[in-house]
């Protein structure tokens, strides 16, 4: 059956590099992504407005050239910007064949990977962490460009092996191609974004179709992890309960209380798995909000307060209160939701969700309709990546996980991650656009 | 589409993205419903706790209330609108050097230390830092003059309490202080940094003074501490934090001040009491004067005049300069006594005065009457012991006319054995000794009229035996010795009764307060012969003239009865002469007195401690106050009354 019978097919553009695609991408998620920049550069001013560095209210007599300069330094100027790069670079990923792309996934894997080991050598520390690489006068963040990374290198390996998957050691060897990006980022350490990393491989395995038993053996193997943060958190509490003691024994008596008990991240533990003590805290605060309202537990508590206080029709653009008056902190990046929900109300946050999931939905429809694995395996992983941020951030939002930085995608502030949706973005469009193209 | 599609998709792929597409679902669907949760099924618990957050309440000071004297023209306790310097680094960014070097000319503060502070506070640049506190007229009007070189430099108002008399009548206005942490828990309606009275009318009248305070609700940032300014009148607004945030003002409710209060005193007398006091000779001794002069308006107890020395300016307790003197004031160690009113808050053994009150009871109890005369040799036995009259040679037979008007002692020892410890006890407690007189000041000291019960309980270290009243004690309190001890107020409450027509009234000093009278419980017979015999003490035209003719003013119809109480022994100082007894072994000096013919008819005491001779030491000063308060004081409260009347 010729494919001229598809009136479509005469559209089909083939070469490597050939702008003519664009005018045939995916206009329902053109609109979906449109309309969620739209909506996070709005949810941006509202955060950012009157703050340092934030955009001044609009008074109308501002010098021309002056206001231009002020929008660019702005939080907002700076977000729009990122937003015009990652959409020029969507333009540029729907216009090349992916399956070039993909047969570049091991050279996109191998380069990530060896920037992740700069950063470790130099990169520049901030926030607890060493997660930034200094270019020129862009701060890059590695980390995030290993999503997009395994995402083509997965579609690479799992595009080669067809069938083969069904194979057990093959499928094991998906799992080690993702922990060892995950060990170099989680030893940044950013432990979210080395999460973020392993729903890609999940999902990506589930649509080539491993075998449900041995999402069984891994999940058994994931459950060690599990077991040991388990452990380490209960062996933390005795810790901090030995500290309590040897306080109350400095404080009561003048005779040598003991020696002092031995630093919680100087100890070691089973396997040389560890988590730090500030992570352990995180755990314990998520468990128990109210374990030191005063500190950890107060993030968690004032987004709640936060969120609910937005009540059914949310207090107004611009008029959170919580957020405004600065008793949630990190509102313009992370916890940008839970801005959204105060001034939008649960109106303005399930219209948020479901701009998200039809968004998410349509990605999986684009790698249903792809007919070659390799644009299947690509528009699958790229909305992993997509869907556990949303997803993971929300539920973080509203208090169903613990705190970790997880940024929401559209909405969040930050280059890097900025881009790195909109490349996913651009992936799935280009599996969309030669989506019946065959080997 | 189908047939080659097939070959290479993967097996079951529909399948599998309809599982991942079930999974996005359930998640959305379970954040939905959290969300739901949160903000509709909780949605009213959690708004209430975000206004919580940014809602704080302040507190807007009411103004305490107006003291005045008799009347609107004289003010004793105001506020003053005391004006701090302040300087808001934010505000004067990049001329820092220039505004410190201008205050340095302006008001002398030093530019360096305060260059330093504005840098200590570079983290919070809207705060404010004090240049100086409560700037004078002086200052305030070079400041206002350089205003246009001093960026950031303004004045913040609040009100000083200010007591315009200082320390003429100090320890009856009192004194303010901050509240301390355990009172709040006990005190409702205070917050931390409030004042409160501490003495006096401050004290006694402070629920009234106080008034009460406003609110103020704003709308803050996390950890924002608003930064007040005041208008020129010291009411407060917020419009900036410390970091320089926006305050928004949500609800305003305006303090209510305190009301203002009247007073029975005249503080030309006041005054005028003091200074004698003050000037009062003492032969011998460098010491300055001490003692407390009452008068009182015999009618109706107002009190006209209290006045005690040494006193205190209550201005040191809220001027922020004068604080040095607080110290020596409120310290233990003070052997003057000063923070003590003399005239009710210390107690001292009255002496003769004491026999006012003997001649009432005595004549009342039918145990003497007007012509029963005793002997008086000079002095008195009872077994072996033997008690002296002051006057070595003895009276004679004398009446209680005449003992009254030249004080023998001996005829009050044998009424006070007629009477017997417990009508004394009795009498002296309806003319006003020994129990509180009722004076609207705190901390009103009781005095003591000894009896069998009272030794009973103030000896607990003597044998049953000893423990026992005996005659001899009797005899003593007879003539106001033994553990007797009364009050200056106490003493013109007694005089009061012997010349309103023997009621008791109850001093006060709020003119709002008004007379409270008993019924007269005193026979007319009784008090003309009281009467009489203290006429006759003053009065100078009979021969031998009676102990208090030093207080005779021609033409006035005066009453007197002197005291001179013994401190220690009189064996102690035998054959000295005065000027070489040291000081604080010498007798009180008391005078009672009061005129019947003048209008209003005043009581008054005049005690002079360690003054002496109550015929010497205080008779004079009895009269010169006498003498000025009805040529200077009471023509004023006449017109001052009828101004009143007008409509």
């Amino acid at each position: 059956m010729p494919p001229a019978r598809d009136r479509s097919a005469r559209n089909l553009h083939i070469g490597i590099l050939d702008f003519r695609n664009l005018l045939h991408m995916d206009w329902i998620l053109a609109a979906l992504t449109a309309m969620l920049i739209v909506v996070g550069l709005v949810n941006l001013y509202s955060a950012t407005f009157g703050s340092a560095s934030g955009l001044p209210r609009f008074d109308g007599n501002q010098d021309w050239l002056e206001s231009m300069s002020t929008f660019l330094n702005s939080w907002v100027g700076r977000q729009a910007l990122h937003f015009l790069g990652g959409v020029l670079l969507a333009l540029l990923v729907v216009s090349i064949d992916y399956k070039f792309l993909v047969s570049l996934g091991p050279f996109f894997y191998i380069l990530v990977m060896g920037l992740l080991a700069l950063v470790l050598a130099w990169g520049r520390i901030a926030g607890g962490g060493q997660r930034w690489l200094a270019v020129g006068f862009v701060n890059l963040q590695p980390s995030e460009f290993m999503k997009p990374a395994l995402v083509y290198m997965l579609a690479w390996y799992l595009s080669r092996l067809g069938p083969r998957i069904r194979k057990l050691r093959w499928f094991v060897l998906a799992f080690v191609m993702t922990l060892v990006p995950m060990v170099l980022v989680a030893v940044q350490p950013s432990l979210s974004a080395a999460l973020a990393l392993f729903p890609i491989v999940c999902v990506m395995l589930f649509v080539a179709g491993a075998r449900w038993w041995h999402f069984g053996v891994m999940g058994l193997a994931g459950l060690l992890p599990v077991a040991l943060v388990a452990m380490q958190v209960i062996s933390y509490q005795q810790y901090l309960g030995e500290l309590d003691a040897y306080e109350e024994a400095v404080q009561a008596s003048e005779a040598y209380p003991g020696p002092e008990p031995t630093p919680f991240d100087d100890r070691s533990f089973p396997l040389g798995v560890k988590l730090k003590s500030y992570q352990l805290e995180r755990v314990l605060t998520f468990l128990d909000p109210e374990r030191d309202p005063a500190d950890k537990g107060y993030q968690a508590i004032q987004m709640r307060i936060t969120v609910g206080s937005g009540q059914l029709g949310g207090k107004g653009f611009a008029q959170g209160t919580q957020t405004h008056l600065s008793f949630l902190p990190e509102y313009h990046t992370d916890l940008i939701f839970a801005l959204l929900a105060e001034e939008w109300g649960f109106t303005g946050a399930v219209t948020v969700l479901a701009l998200l999931l039809a968004f998410l939905l349509r990605g999986t429809a684009v790698a249903g309709m792809c007919a070659e694995p390799s644009g299947t395996l690509v528009a699958a992983g790229c909305v992993a990546v997509l869907a556990f941020h949303a997803l993971v951030n929300i539920a973080i939002t509203v208090g169903l996980l613990p705190i970790t930085g997880m940024p929401l995608p559209f909405l969040s502030y930050g280059g890097s991650f900025c881009i790195t949706t909109l490349l996913c973005v651009g992936s799935i469009m280009g599996v969309y656009v030669r989506r019946r193209q065959f080997v | 589409m189908t047939k080659n599609t097939e070959r290479v998709r993967f097996e079951g792929l529909n399948g599998r993205l309809s599982w991942i597409n079930g999974g996005f679902v359930l998640v959305v669907a379970v954040l939905v419903v959290r969300l739901a949760y949160l903000q509709i099924a909780m949605g009213e618990m959690y708004a209430d706790q975000a206004t919580g957050n940014r809602i704080r309440t302040y507190a807007v000071k009411s103004q305490r209330g107006i003291v005045y004297g008799r009347d609107r023209s004289v003010v004793l306790v105001s506020n003053r609108a005391a004006a701090d310097l302040c300087l808001v680094p934010k505000e004067c960014e990049g001329f820092e050097e220039e505004v410190c070097a201008h205050l340095e000319n302006l008001i002398g503060v030093d530019a360096a230390r305060l260059r330093a502070e504005i840098e200590e506070n570079r983290a919070k640049p809207y705060s404010q830092i004090i240049v100086r506190k409560d700037i004078t007229k002086t200052e305030l009007t070079r400041v206002g003059e350089m205003s246009f070189a001093l960026p950031g430099v303004f004045t913040i108002v609040r009100p000083q309490r200010e007591y315009l008399h200082g320390s003429t009548g100090g320890q009856l206005m009192g004194w303010l202080n901050e509240i301390g942490r355990e009172e709040l828990d006990r005190m409702p309606g205070y917050r931390r940094g409030d004042v409160i009275g501490r003495a006096g009318i401050e004290r006694s009248y402070e629920s009234r003074l106080k008034g009460k305070d406003g609110r103020m609700m704003v709308s803050l940032h996390n950890m924002g501490i608003p930064q007040v300014r005041t208008d020129a009148f010291g009411n407060p607004t917020m419009a900036l934090d410390h970091r320089g945030r926006a305050v928004i003002e949500e609800y305003r409710e305006d303090p209510r001040a305190g009301s203002s209060m009247f007073l029975t005193l005249d503080m030309d007398l006041q005054a005028k009491a003091e200074e004698l006091l003050e000037k009062a000779e003492n032969p011998g001794t460098s010491e300055p004067g001490r003692g407390a002069i009452v008068v009182l308006n015999a009618e109706t107890g107002e009190i006209l005049t209290m006045a005690s020395v040494p006193g205190y300016d209550p201005n040191v307790f809220v001027d922020g300069e004068k604080w040095r003197q607080r110290g020596s004031l409120l310290t233990n160690e003070d052997r003057r006594k000063r923070m003590r009113h003399r005239a009710y808050q210390e107690q001292f053994p009255p002496g003769s005065v004491f026999k006012v009150m003997m001649a009432v009871a005595g004549l009342e109890e039918g145990s003497v009457r007007e012509h029963n005369t005793y002997y008086c040799p000079g002095h008195f036995n009872i077994g072996s012991a033997r008690w002296a009259c002051w006057r070595k040679q003895g009276h004679g037979s004398i009446s209680v006319v005449d003992a009254l008007a030249f004080s023998c002692d001996v005829y009050f020892y044998n009424l006070g054995l007629e009477l017997g410890v417990d009508r004394i006890k009795k009498w002296g407690g309806l003319m006003g000794m020994g129990e509180l007189t009722g004076v609207d000041l705190p901390e009103e000291i009781t005095g003591i009229v000894p009896d069998p019960e009272w030794k009973e309980r103030t000896h607990p270290e003597l044998d049953a035996g000893s423990r026992r009243w005996q005659r001899g004690e009797t005899v003593n309190l007879s003539i106001g010795q033994g553990g007797c001890s009364v009050t200056p107020l106490q003493t013109s409450v007694m005089m009061a009764c012997v010349i309103n027509g023997g009621r008791r009234v109850r001093p006060y000093i709020n003119r709002d307060l008004g007379p409270e009278v008993s019924e007269p419980f005193i026979s007319e017979n009784t008090l003309a012969l009281v009467q009489a015999g203290m006429r006759k003490c003053v009065e100078k035209h009979d021969f031998p003239s009676g102990t208090g003719r030093n207080a005779y003013i021609e033409g006035m119809h005066i009453l007197g009865k002197t005291g001179t109480a013994q401190v220690v022994s009189r064996q102690v100082y035998e054959g000295m002469k005065d000027e070489e007894i040291p000081y604080v072994l010498r007798d009180h000096a008391w005078f009672v007195a009061g005129v019947v013919d003048q209008d209003p008819p005043i009581a008054l005491t005049v005690f002079f401690e360690h003054g002496l001779h109550g015929s010497s030491g205080a008779a004079p000063l009895a009269r010169e106050i006498i003498d000025y308060f009805y040529t200077e004081c009471a023509p004023r409260h006449v017109q001052v009354a009828r101004a009143e009347e007008l409509p």
